[in-house]
């Protein structure tokens, strides 16, 4: 086992341990997966809207480099900057600079998974930029010095007791602002109000952006991001190169089902469309005539870090995700183990494509292992995106190169060898199924010998039955003839 | 970065001659849905609903009771001073001289390049509680107004206080947001900045419990004139 394969089964123990995470976790993918089901069974026709949803991020996908152009263009012809980065640490480079060139020494910050992925905010802090999370959970996910372990609802893994005591010893709170949840919230925003009215810049992520106009859309339920971007003098957007969409139709077709995907919502609380900084008037000078707030300068900053070489490969399909999560609540794995537990920072069915799709196979092939191929994540994902095949070709990705497991990698074509001959075959099943009950105590085998241990450690296997399938089958046939 | 750019369209498009993605079967889903929705009272209906679910409030009125209907609401706020946008764009002619003479101050603002004075300005509007738009449209199915960015229409109107008043005409409420999206492709470019807000602000961060008013207002009224 390697490493990181190591790691992470260290990870899951850890989580499978802890009881408050597993009702944490309960609680949250129950309901978040509910309310699902219940927004796309009122929807007027959601398996269609599913098939169109898919039909434009595919078709956004195919033609990615001439949305990109087209986007560049409207939006430069908007006021926008349109910075390109390649890498983490060309795009963390970047926004370092645009802030250092705006004399910035606080930026806010709304959630952005894609600043997660580069880890913008320690280079910022490097740089001499303090920031500030805004939204709920990833304020509380900063002061204490955590990971976000859900892509929509980053403090799944922490009770309100646990929020009340860091507010306590990291802000400043007195006891009565954390007496519950909503003077908790009332604390956070009278805390963060004061960072934002001070802040030169904000940095967003985007949900979608939108080629035809050079539109970034940000949708929050807080309005941290509306604030972020509205009362600093800059923006900067983060942008990943597969976010995109052509058109405000396309963008309604696939707001159509985020909110509804992601927590059941018709539609998030505030969906902001920027379309470069605010707009000077017509008359003369600036203060005449002109828009009376918004930032006065827009930063985009076109991500790849991986993101283009997965097109060329079979994970491809990938890059058609909206980021709403539903993949998440829904599987078992997930449920039962949480964000944490993947190490990365995408967890999850997606995460487990994701990961290993951007980063690398070494470090989070293992990932992918981490799935039953039960197909619920598929029946969620509102673009019908093939998770299980995905994960599938993750696995064989990693088997190619040789990151399996040494044992499996024996075994597998020895397995293949006997599965190819019939009589070989039904021999060695008879053989298995002899073995198998001569080990199994009252129709449970609860120990194997060798790797095969790994398996029994954490369940029991079921007795072979006497006959074996092909057996019963040929009876059946004989009987019904 | 003109490198960067390069290198990245490049590996998009030697990517795109390898790609095996699954191709879009699914093309030209016939559009079921134009049209559909019908009647202003049915709509009125559902967005009253929707938002009201949402724990907004919505009012139906006559332009001349407008003035009358957001006095009483600033008065049960004990709101004194107030944001709003230019008369012209709220769709409701006298409602500002209508504001003023039952004793409501308008505060005006336009938030200055330099940064000192920015923040200074900013911090000066953040106490005002209450903030009065003119929706450009709203949306039945799920609620929202919305509001597009221009000048005499500020967007820290309907963000900084802690109270928001939309101003929506009947007529421009719309089934769907496809359906907007429909009639007016350009949307997207009316303003810098176009939001959609679907009630107030909401956070179910800590432990899945809603609550209201996080960031953005705790209180959102959007006031229907026929």
């Amino acid at each position: 086992m390697s490493d990181a394969a190591r790691a992470f089964h260290q990870r899951i123990d850890a989580a499978l341990a802890d009881r408050a995470l597993g009702d944490a976790l309960a609680l949250t993918t129950g309901r978040l997966a509910g309310g699902r089901a219940a927004a796309m069974a009122a929807f007027a026709d959601a398996e269609a809207a599913r098939d169109e949803a898919r039909r434009i991020r595919a078709a956004a996908i195919a033609r990615l480099d001439q949305l990109l152009e087209r986007f560049e263009r409207e939006a430069t012809a908007r006021g926008c900057r349109v910075h390109w980065a390649e890498t983490a640490a060309d795009a963390t480079r970047i926004v370092t600079a645009i802030a250092q060139e705006a004399r910035v020494t606080l930026a806010v910050k709304s959630k952005s998974m894609v600043s997660e992925e580069i880890e913008l905010n320690a280079a910022l802090e490097r740089s001499g930029v303090r920031v500030v999370e805004t939204d709920l959970g990833e304020f509380v996910v900063q002061i204490a010095g955590d990971r976000p372990s859900h892509i929509i609802t980053p403090i799944i893994h922490r009770s309100r007791h646990d929020v009340a005591r860091l507010f306590r010893e990291k802000a400043n709170a007195a006891p009565e602002d954390v007496a519950d949840i909503p003077a908790m919230t009332a604390f956070a925003r009278r805390t963060l109000r004061a960072e934002f009215l001070q802040a030169g810049m904000g940095i967003s992520g985007a949900n979608v952006a939108v080629a035809e106009t050079g539109t970034v859309c940000l949708v929050t339920n807080e309005g941290n991001g509306r604030l972020t971007t509205t009362l600093p003098r800059v923006h900067v957007a983060l942008v990943g190169i597969e976010r995109i969409v052509p058109s405000a139709a396309d963008l309604a077709a696939v707001l159509s089902l985020l909110a509804r995907s992601a927590t059941g919502q018709a539609l998030s609380v505030y969906t902001s469309l920027i379309s470069g900084p605010r707009r000077a008037g017509a008359g003369p000078g600036p203060a005449k005539g002109g828009e009376p707030d918004g930032p006065d300068d827009v930063h985009v900053v076109f991500v790849d870090n991986g993101r283009s070489r997965l097109l060329g490969g079979p994970l491809a399909e990938i890059l058609y995700c909206i980021r709403c999560g539903a993949c998440l609540n829904v599987c078992p794995v997930y449920q039962k183990v949480g964000g944490h537990a993947y190490g990365g920072v995408y967890p999850g069915p997606v995460g487990s494509v994701v990961m290993p799709g951007l980063l690398g196979l070494e470090a989070w092939s293992e990932l992918a292992q981490a799935s039953s191929l039960c197909g619920a994540c598929r029946e969620a994902c509102p673009v019908r995106i093939d998770l299980p095949r995905l994960l599938l070709e993750v696995r064989r990705q990693a088997a190619a190169k040789r990151l399996a497991p040494r044992w499996l990698r024996v075994a597998m074509p020895v397995y293949a060898a006997v599965a190819r001959r019939p009589r070989l075959y039904r021999s060695a099943v008879a053989a298995a199924g002899l073995l198998g009950r001569m080990v199994a105590k009252g129709g449970w085998i609860r120990w194997l010998p060798g790797p095969l241990g790994a398996w029994t450690a954490s369940r029991d296997f079921p007795a072979p039955a006497t006959r074996s399938f092909l057996q019963q089958h040929r009876l059946r046939k004989e009987a019904a003839r | 970065m003109t490198g960067a750019r390069g290198r990245i369209l490049e590996s998009i498009r030697s990517g795109l001659v390898r790609a095996a993605l699954p191709s879009a079967e699914h093309a030209g889903v016939p559009d079921a849905k134009a049209g559909r929705g019908g009647s202003i009272e049915a709509m009125v209906e559902r967005f009253g609903a929707v938002l009201t679910a949402l724990s907004g409030r919505v009012h139906r009125a006559a332009s001349p009771e407008v003035p009358a209907l957001v006095a009483d609401i600033a008065a049960a706020h004990g709101v004194r001073s107030f944001l709003a946008w230019d008369e012209t764009e709220l769709g409701c002619p006298g409602l500002l001289e209508g504001l003023a003479a039952r004793g409501l101050a308008r505060v005006d603002y336009r938030m200055p390049t330099d940064p000192d004075a920015r923040i200074r300005l900013a911090q000066a509007l953040e106490p005002i509680g209450l903030g009065v738009t003119g929706g450009h449209a709203a949306i039945a199915e799920n609620g929202a107004v919305v509001l597009v960015s221009g000048p005499g229409r500020g967007r820290l109107v309907s963000l900084l206080p802690a109270v928001h008043v939309a101003i929506v005409s009947e007529r421009r409420l719309r089934p769907t947001l496809a359906d907007l999206v429909r009639e007016e492709p350009r949307l997207l470019d009316a303003g810098s900045n176009v939001v959609l807000v679907a009630g107030p602000s909401r956070t179910a961060d800590i432990e899945m419990a809603l609550s209201h008013g996080v960031h953005g207002p705790k209180h959102v009224h959007v006031v229907l004139t026929a």
